[in-house]
């Protein structure tokens, strides 16, 4: 069982990082962003380039691990704003953005999948381990030091990601965009400045679940499809642009999809994600977040 | 000097036009009352001075410098510049921040000017102005009552370092006795050399405390209604 709640933790942790991104987005923006894959990818392929740079340059240790980590991230919030420059800048101030702006992003995300495959070819790359090999034993349980890093390091980061946004005067002016668009508009804030750096921020947090995720799984052109179909289904169930829903929505999520690998078979849980996400909107259609905090009126 | 000159402004959304041919000039230290029913443009006079609105075409000079322009697209890209550069909107239904508290709300009025650094004192000025807000700082501005968070959302206008403050329709929705606290408390604050402009659909609510009544008809200016209304009585008066 505990081995249970610690996967789940951990896979909360992950696919949440995923959903704050576009959940972010979607607050503040008003875009449903699927090029969101396109954005683990390319934070997977950085830090698989730094790796490969490193190895090549007798880099290791912390220094591996925390270039490795930086790299991800740098690269998918550099992906994120390469996002925003075509789906969001050009055309956030036209009729019928929203729309626009999902077919701009699903078009990067499929053209984004066949760009990977041009450039690294189909096979899977591994990462090097980041928190190197061995587990800590709890009772009869045990977890890995893979695990129990991913956990520590998605924690942190989120948390002063959420400490950042809630006292800084740029976390403000995002918050207040979320909150109400006109409002932000007429204090000063930029819709164009603001927007881009929301999008890198949420890339970044992206990267950062993409290296963590490769501690387990590859990088492939195309393992950014699953963590954006999960992502979705967490900021769809959390309410979009509600962090505190998000969050819950997340652990819920984690742990369905634990339990299902544990005691069903890994490939029910689909069924078991999609099923929770429609009866949360068919009972609570603004997602858990209504729930715990005011969310945008 | 004119602090604000408009040259045939028209402004509108889309394929609809709202303003026709307006042609105004407002000098420094003057407070002005913009009436007129509901649906005649008061809102969209107040928009299209921060860039608000879909279009717009002729010529918006504040301070000498040109803020408006002809313009087809690009809905609120020059807002935060013109923000930037003095002109503060209490915009109609409020916008204010739900999940923020009543003091960030009315810190967010000074994040984009040099303001930021003396938002405490700018805060106790505007606490000073609305007396009520003082108690309510740290409550969510969410859980607020309807004239409180209208004074959220004047108050978070005044934080910022403005020489034109625009109040849309500070009466809306309010109980009578509220609206004439509120109407009364802007027209005693000093504006220096700035200016201000309350659009207004409760015209003897106005009469007696700005220096000059402008009535807004089907998106054009009636100038000078001020004159004919010069013995009207202040007092709060009902919707009429």
């Amino acid at each position: 069982m505990i081995e249970v709640i610690i996967s789940a933790l951990v896979l909360a942790s992950l696919y949440g990082l995923v959903a704050i991104g576009i959940s972010f987005t979607w607050a503040s923006i008003g875009m449903l962003n699927l090029a969101q894959g396109f954005i683990f990818t390319a934070g997977g392929y950085a830090a698989y380039l730094f790796a490969t740079f490193a190895a090549n340059a007798h880099v290791s240790g912390a220094a591996l691990s925390i270039g490795v980590l930086v790299a991800g991230m740098l690269g998918s919030a550099m992906a994120g704003l390469f996002v925003g420059a075509i789906a969001f800048l050009p055309l956030h101030d036209r009729e019928n953005f929203r729309t626009r702006s999902l077919i701009a992003t699903l078009s990067i995300s499929l053209i984004g999948t066949q760009f990977w495959l041009l450039l690294f070819g189909p096979q899977n790359q591994p990462l090097p381990p980041i928190f190197g090999d061995g587990r800590v034993e709890i009772g009869s349980a045990g977890i890995s030091y893979g695990q129990l890093g991913t956990l520590i390091v998605a924690l942190l980061v989120l948390g002063a990601v959420i400490i950042w946004m809630r006292s800084s005067r740029a976390g403000l002016q995002m918050r207040a965009m979320m909150m109400n668009p006109l409002g932000a508009a007429v204090v000063g804030v930029s819709v164009r400045k603001t927007g881009m750096q929301v999008l890198a921020i949420s890339g970044a947090l992206t990267g950062l679940a993409s290296v963590l995720l490769a501690q387990v799984f590859f990088v492939s052109p195309t393992s950014g499809v699953q963590p954006l179909t999960v992502g979705l289904i967490i900021s769809l169930a959390g309410g979009l642009g509600s962090i505190p829903g998000t969050v819950a929505a997340a652990g819920l999520i984690g742990l369905a999809e634990a339990l299902t690998a544990r005691y069903l078979q890994q490939s029910f849980v689909p069924f078991v994600l999609f099923g929770i996400v429609l009866l949360i909107l068919t009972f609570r259609p603004r997602g858990l977040g209504g729930l715990l905090e005011d969310v945008r009126e | 000097m004119a602090i604000l000159e408009l040259t045939s402004v028209s402004a509108g959304y889309g394929p609809v036009r709202v303003l026709h041919d307006i042609n105004l000039e407002i000098s420094a230290g003057e407070r002005v009352g913009l009436v007129g029913l509901n649906g005649h443009g008061k809102s969209t006079l107040l928009s299209t001075l921060v860039g608000l609105t879909g279009w717009q075409d002729g010529s918006i000079k504040f301070e000498g410098e040109e803020i408006g322009g002809r313009r087809t697209h690009g809905t609120g890209r020059r807002t935060p510049h013109i923000v930037r550069r003095g002109i503060a909107l209490a915009p109609q239904g409020d916008a204010i921040f739900p999940g923020l508290s009543v003091k960030d709300n009315l810190d967010s009025g000074a994040y984009t000017s040099a303001s930021w650094r003396t938002r405490k004192e700018r805060r106790d000025r505007v606490l000073d102005v609305f007396p009520p807000l003082a108690k309510l700082l740290g409550q969510s501005a969410g859980t607020l009552s309807g004239g409180e968070r209208r004074m959220v959302s004047v108050g978070r206008a005044l934080m910022s370092d403005s020489k034109l403050y625009l109040v849309d329709e500070p009466s809306l929705g309010l109980a009578p006795k509220i609206s004439l606290s509120l109407v009364s408390a802007l027209s005693s604050i000093d504006i220096g050399d700035g200016a201000m402009i309350i659009a207004e659909q409760n015209l003897p609510l106005l009469a007696g405390r700005v220096d000059r009544i402008l009535g807004m008809h089907a998106g054009e200016l009636k100038l000078d209604v001020g004159e004919a209304l010069g013995d009207v009585p202040p007092s709060a008066g009902g919707h009429h």
